[in-house]
């Protein structure tokens, strides 16, 4: 412990002695910093406060002292690692302090007080000394802590859940904040309690109003909408996910593209072709009106037309989560209910399916909270339905922004959110599901019985064809002139989006490659990163115990619930100002990525490692393994399908993702979406079909490299389906 | 573990100092249409070496934006999309005086600089009007409308389309045109009444007009050059001048209170204003009419002058006063 | 391998405690260097509470724990030189036998030629050569459970743990593999701590037992003092068949008492020096059955008898009540509905407190 303490400690004070604590304007690695040695801008914080006379930085040097003086002189261990965990935890918050308080402008709060020449000279944002010094901080203060034999003592799980729980406040409570606190908002600027209760619990929000003929609140459409469309998508998830493993269905891989191939859709363009399919002058309006003579109507415009289009996008979500825990089920359990006489129903039903429980939940609440988010389907298709996520975008950027009825709107849809989260954790409730233990088991999985087998071909081989008709219809829409009018052949939406001029060396003269490359480094970039940190929270929350884990659980949750336009401006209004200054950069992209995107990660981690028996972890810790070494070598070689599934799925949402980043492009680094909607808005849907296009073909390759990369994990030799006979 | 972990933070320092806007460049944000903001932002650099950071968002999510950034805005310019969110901009403070040469420019355009203090300056115009699409119409044997009040006939049942104009601006348009047309409680007798026919209020102002285009509505309500554009691609889609009158959209160009480079910004606003600049509209398809009285009008444009044109009242009805009560208004007596 | 520094256990008045529920209350042990000790008791005694204790799996509420004499008590598992070998052997299904083997060696970063080398020494001392390549889920359930013994054994640990490690297996392999267990541990030198519910597995691999009952240390001892010293009839039921009688102490000297059995005088050992009401321990075999009509005793009817081959099992309605008997005597086979008398050597039992 002390060791490890002595290096945080060493790479604390190299933040603050040595490296810039401040951005620096053209960047770190031009290390222009060291030859503008002179300049305030450039340097370190020690400089600032012996020669600028910045005093607010003498507490974080006086808990460096603090540190060292404890690692030196104290002997008994917990007394030493309690003294050293609270000078870091002075030191981190004198820091964030006073980065929150003095900004450009000078201090933020109690200008009076604060009246210094100094002060009022104001500050820029953290730059690279900042950040090293906060982390190294951090890892001090979770040092002290475990050694105070907190979480057994296991440094590395105390380090990740501050380090985790840091990034979460810091990237998900900090922004959400800012925009939350609106709602207490009164007209005149004040803020207040009394106005917002009634205001929340508003019938213009919660209205019952459809049971009686007339319409609902929006929050209500939003539930009916996400309770059916997380029903729906688990089923279907379901489906797909017994034919894959257990089944030998012919077209297995074709299958497995077709379940995939929504989630990589960019959006508007599911809404659209179904617009084309099914509007009243789509193919099949027409083909039905001139075959059986039924009236052409205008039904897809409405809740019909959104629940299809949302379970189009979301069952794969279902399926992705599904999967894994469905292979993960072990045969032996399978087989001991054979052999106590259950029919293959009877095994389906009280054995394989209790198991799967854990999934089920964990798909239908992902299902549950991306359709009462997802606002491109209810936006295109919506018609006169309110629901809350259109809503509090046209409260964001309507003809009358009211960031306080976007406030209390968001907060609704938490509270949605919140209820769902709840309900799950009390379905899937203590029982253990774990079906990989250290015994090895060699069995087969137990075939479908023909009913089941007959209901899962039933419902997911139409849903199949009918996704593949779609995705035929929109390729076959960005080879035609116009699309569903003037039919003829061409190929001027790709040449003009991704042209390529070979006359003087390779130029990229179409007007999408920018934005494509952009797109792609971002989502290359975050997709590891949010994988990571979502399996490790994941982690976290499975394997160990520690004091607030449920609320915890439940923060992680918030990014992914708040939607993505709320998100998007409360980063702005987060990161625009010091201490942390990220808007207009990519950076920030990757952040709300990895943020958002995470508990996806989280979710199918801890459906995937609740299978895990928790032996083999123990196995591998009285092994002499640390916890890294564990997580690394046993638990995340175990976890080989949620690990695809989180790594495919924060990928592709980062290239598909339109309502967060659409205040976070900036010129520099616009993405594709953003590029595909402003199109669509001005009605070019041949140029945005074609990009959206290759797009697909785009993640389809990568994903399917990620498959092969990844490999599957290996459990028993060969997994084997029984021959139905 | 210590290992990775030290990666991390220096990948997460280098991160954290990445680079920053230099000399000669320009932060511009577009919210017109694609092709015509990277013929623009193109023009721009050629003509003057400054580099044109460009990105195209819609005026909403603009307005919503700057006011994120106020204090520290990253953008410098924001050039297109109707005057409206400009006009509330102006008001806010967020955006500042550029000092531009209004003599060219026509009275409408002028009028946009006037009232916000010399804040925003109109570039183009659109007029409010009908489009209906002539197959469905041919189809349901309708005849083909010519004014506002034709709107009410019952033989349109279910096939007009409009936008809300909670989150539409072009809806709110419309909207304050009725009023300023008819007086406030008649122009609201007229919407509940066109109302009846109405099969859906869009999210979006443009897309009813797409709508019609396809035929999924017979008739909606809009801009006209978005019309037109969608006609000169070969839908069936025609378009009518209210005969009551109608009114219009002011195109607007703004400099961001605080932006960085200022100088940068007002070359751009300078070069907006240029009648060969705006000449060259019509050839990515942008049909709006042009602000600047020497700028070559397209043939296909709506001809402001054939078309009867409201005096429209910019300063009342772009307050959020006189918003605010006519959108109550209209949820309680025409939101279905 | 000849250089093992074999550890010593000490707990210092540990406690543990999940929420409301106590596991351990105030516990103190020590276990000496090169012993293999079990811990016994039936299911939700603590045992297994007090193995995790061990091995760092669990952290102490209250209290210390010391192995080979240094302070673990906040040392993370990781850092304690303990293995372990699990009920369900936790075998990585994803690695193969060898890499399951030489796991711990190249987590503390020895080369992999040579983490192997010394794997495949493990494996032959758990006669499983040559099976390194297989997959966990290729072997059998007793060579599953050997290569998790192997596993835990090349780390050449301080301590070994093994919790229930033959609960999986059958009858037969369960002695077989007790039997190379106690070998290897006898021949490495290592100290080992057992945990079982089946004391005859107990009896037949400890040095010493320690039977737990209640989240508390109930008796220990070798298994022969267990056997023939109970201090309580908790004891004396669980280690091995007893039949349990009621009867008072009179007077007691030099650890021999005089007691009223069902109104008889008798005198027996008392090494416990319980007085007052008191039980007095009768093993099935000690029980001497006679159906001579002069013979002496107590009488009793015999309501079941079973012939096992070795042995013959009765049950007798007696005048203390319900007994339970064995005998190896086929000469003259008892048969239900025989009156009998029945007698005991009093030299050999002993009383246990009621």
């Amino acid at each position: 412990m002390k060791r490890t303490a002595n290096l945080w400690l060493i790479i604390a004070i190299i933040g603050f002695c040595l490296l810039p604590w401040h951005v620096v304007e053209d960047g770190f690695w031009s290390f222009s910093w060291v030859t503008n040695i002179g300049y305030v801008e450039s340097s370190s914080a020690l400089i600032l406060m012996l020669v600028y006379g910045k005093f607010w930085f003498w507490p974080t040097a006086l808990a460096f002292a603090f540190v060292a003086t404890c690692l030196a002189t104290v002997s008994n261990p917990v007394t030493r690692a309690k003294m050293i965990a609270s000078s870091a935890l002075f030191g981190l918050v004198c820091t964030a302090f006073q980065g929150l308080v003095i900004v450009r402008d000078g201090p933020r709060f109690f200008t009076d007080i604060l009246n210094f020449t100094s002060i009022n000279e104001g500050q820029i944002g953290f730059g690279a000394g900042a950040m090293v010094t906060l982390v190294a901080l951090l890892f001090i203060l979770t040092t002290g802590v475990s050694a105070m034999g907190k979480g057994r003592g296991d440094a590395f799980v105390i380090g990740l859940i501050g380090l985790i729980i840091a990034l979460v406040g810091v990237f998900v409570f900090f922004p959400v904040a800012h925009i939350l606190i609106r709602a207490f908002e009164n007209k005149d600027g004040t803020y207040s309690l009394i106005h917002f209760i009634p205001r929340l619990f508003s019938s213009d929000i919660w209205g019952l109003g459809c049971f009686a003929g007339g319409t609902c609140g929006p929050a209500i459409n939003s539930v009916i909408l996400a309770t059916m469309t997380g029903a729906g998508t688990t089923t279907l998830g379901l489906a797909f996910a017994l034919i894959f493993t257990r089944t030998q269905f012919f077209a297995k891989p074709l299958l497995r593209v077709l379940t995939v191939i929504p989630i990589i859709t960019p959006p508007f363009v599911i809404g659209l072709a179904l617009i084309l399919l099914f509007g009243r002058t789509g193919a099949v309006t027409q083909l039905f009106a001139d075959m059986f003579g039924i009236e052409k109507s205008r039904w897809i415009y409405g809740f019909s037309g959104v629940y299809l289009a949302q379970m189009l996008s979301f069952t794969p979500i279902a399926f992705l989560v599904l999967i894994g825990v469905v292979e993960g089920v072990s045969p032996s359990m399978e087989e001991a209910s054979q052999t106590l006489d259950a029919d293959r129903w009877q095994t389906f039903r009280y054995v394989s399916l209790p198991l799967m429980r854990p999934g089920l939940a964990n798909a239908f609440l992902l299902g549950f909270i991306e359709s009462l988010a997802d606002f491109g389907n209810p936006l295109i298709l919506g018609g006169n339905t309110n629901y809350l996520s259109t809503d509090i975008f046209f409260a964001i950027v309507g003809s009358v922004a009211d960031p306080a009825k976007a406030a209390i709107l968001a907060i609704s849809l938490l509270m949605l959110t919140l209820g769902a989260f709840l309900v799950q954790r009390r379905w899937v409730g203590t029982k253990s599901y774990a079906t990989v233990t250290g015994k090895a088991d060699s069995g087969q999985h137990a075939a479908l019985s023909p009913a089941v087998k007959a209901a899962c071909y039933a419902t997911a081989l139409p849903w199949a064809i009918f996704t593949a008709i779609v995705y035929i219809m929109i390729f076959y829409g960005s080879l035609v002139k116009l699309w569903g009018y003037d039919n003829s052949f061409t190929f001027d939406h790709y040449l003009q989006a991704f042209s390529i001029d070979f006359s003087n060396g390779i130029r990229w003269t179409g007007s999408a490659w920018d934005s494509y490359f952009t797109t792609l480094t971002i989502a290359t970039i975050s997709a590891p990163l949010t994988a990571i940190v979502g399996l490790s929270t994941a982690y976290l929350l499975i394997r160990q115990n520690f004091a607030g884990k449920s609320a915890f659980e439940f923060s992680t949750m918030l990014s992914f619930a708040i939607p993505g336009t709320v998100i998007g401006v409360s980063y702005v209004m987060a990161f625009n100002f010091p201490p942390i200054e990220l808007t207009g950069t990519s950076i920030i992209l990757i952040i709300v990525f990895v943020f958002r995107n995470m508990p996806v990660g989280v979710r199918g981690g801890i459906a995937a490692m609740s299978q895990l028996d928790k032996s083999l972890d123990e196995a591998s810790i009285t092994c002499g393994a640390n916890s890294f070494t564990t997580l690394r070598r046993v638990i995340a070689p175990l976890l080989g399908p949620a690990m695809i599934a989180a790594l495919t799925y924060s990928f592709v949402r980062a290239v598909t993702s339109v309502s967060a980043v659409i205040f976070l492009v900036s010129a520099r680094h616009n993405m594709a979406t953003s590029f595909i909607v402003g199109r669509v808005e001005h009605g070019e849907f041949g140029i945005a079909i074609a990009y959206s296009a290759v797009l697909i073909l785009t993640m389809l390759t990568i994903i399917i490299l990620l498959q092969l990369a990844v490999g599957k994990r290996q459990l028993r030799r060969t997994d084997r389906v029984e021959q139905s006979a | 573990m210590k290992k990775s972990a030290t990666i991390g933070i220096l990948s997460l320092a280098a991160a954290f100092a990445s680079s920053h806007a230099s000399a000669d460049e320009l932060s511009l944000v577009c919210s017109a249409e694609q092709s015509w903001c990277d013929l623009m932002a193109s023009g721009f650099e050629a003509k003057t070496g400054i580099d044109v950071a460009m990105v195209r968002k819609s005026t909403g999510e603009t307005l919503a934006q700057v006011r994120a950034e106020a204090g520290n805005p990253k953008i410098d310019v924001w050039w297109g999309g109707t005057g409206d969110p400009h006009l509330v901009a102006a008001e806010e403070g967020l955006t500042q005086a550029s000092g531009a040469d209004t003599a060219q420019l026509l009275d409408w355009a002028v009028n946009m600089h006037t009232i916000s203090g010399g804040k925003t300056v109109g570039i183009y115009a659109g007029a409010l009007g009908i489009a209906y699409n002539s197959e469905i119409l041919a189809e349901k044997g309708a005849q083909p409308p010519a004014c506002w009040k034709d709107l009410m006939n019952p033989a349109y049942a279910g096939e007009i389309q409009v936008a809300n104009p909670n989150s539409s601006g072009t809806a709110y348009t419309e909207l304050a045109t009725f009023v300023q047309l008819f007086g406030e409680d008649e122009a609201f007798r007229l919407l509940k009444e066109i109302g009846k026919n109405v099969n859906s209020y869009t999210k979006s102002g443009s897309a009813p007009s797409k709508a019609a285009a396809r035929g999924e509505t017979g008739i909606s309500i809009g801009f006209m050059h978005d019309m037109v554009k969608l006609a000169s691609k070969g839908f069936p889609l025609k378009i009518v001048a209210p005969c009551e009158g109608t009114g219009y959209e002011v195109g607007a160009v703004s400099i961001i209170e605080g932006a960085k480079n200022l100088d940068a910004a007002k070359q751009w606003v300078e070069y907006a204003l240029d009648a060969d600049v705006q000449s060259l509209a019509q050839t990515v398809k942008s049909f709006q009419v042009p602000s600047n009285s020497n700028a070559k009008v397209a043939p296909e444009s709506p001809d402001l002058n054939s078309i009867k044109l409201i005096d429209y009242d910019f300063a009342t009805y772009g307050s959020s006063e006189t918003r605010g009560r006519l959108l109550s208004r209209w949820d309680a007596e025409v939101k279905p | 391998m000849q250089d093992f520094k074999p550890g010593s256990v000490h707990f210092n008045g540990v406690v543990k405690k999940y929420g409301a529920v106590t596991a351990l209350t105030k516990l103190d042990l020590s276990i000496e260097p090169g012993k293999l000790v079990t811990l016994l008791g039936p299911s939700g005694c603590g045992k297994t509470t007090t193995l995790r204790l061990i091995a760092g799996l669990e952290s102490a509420t209250h209290g210390s724990i010391h192995i080979g004499g240094e302070d673990v008590t906040h040392l993370s598992a990781t850092y304690r030189k303990v293995s372990m070998v699990f009920q369900s052997y936790a075998l990585f299904p994803h690695m193969s036998v060898i890499e399951n083997v030489a796991y711990g060696l190249t987590v503390k970063s020895i080369p992999k030629k040579e983490a192997h080398e010394k794997a495949e020494d493990g494996l032959k001392m758990v006669g499983l050569e040559g099976f390194g390549q297989r997959l966990p889920s290729e072997l059998s359930g007793g060579q599953q459970q050997r290569v998790a013994v192997a596993r835990a054994i090349v780390l050449e640990p301080d301590v070994l743990l093994l919790d229930e490690p033959l609960s999986n297996l059958d009858a037969k392999l369960r002695r077989h593999v007790r039997e190379e267990i106690r070998q290897i541990q006898q021949n490495l030198g290592l100290t080992a701590v057992y945990v079982t519910h089946d004391q005859e597995e107990a009896m037949a691999v400890s040095d010493r037992i320690i039977v737990m009952r209640n989240a508390e240390i109930a008796q220990e001892g070798t298994p022969s003092d267990l056997y023939q010293r109970p201090n309580s009839s908790f004891i004396a039921d669980f280690i091995g068949d007893a039949n349990l009688i009621d009867c008072e102490v009179t007077s007691t000297k030099d650890k021999r008492s005089k007691i009223d059995v069902n109104g008889q005088e008798l005198t027996v050992n008392n090494i416990a020096a319980v007085s007052g009401n008191a039980k007095l321990v009768l093993r099935p075999h000690q029980v001497i059955l006679s159906n001579s009509g002069t013979a002496k005793g107590f009488k009793g009817n015999i309501t079941y008898a079973a012939y096992l081959g070795n042995q013959i099992q009765y049950t007798i309605e007696s005048d203390l009540g319900h007994l339970f008997a064995t005998s190896i005597t086929y000469d003259a086979p008892l048969s239900v509905g025989d009156n009998v008398k029945i007698s005991f050597d009093t030299t050999q039992v002993s009383l246990v407190s009621d």
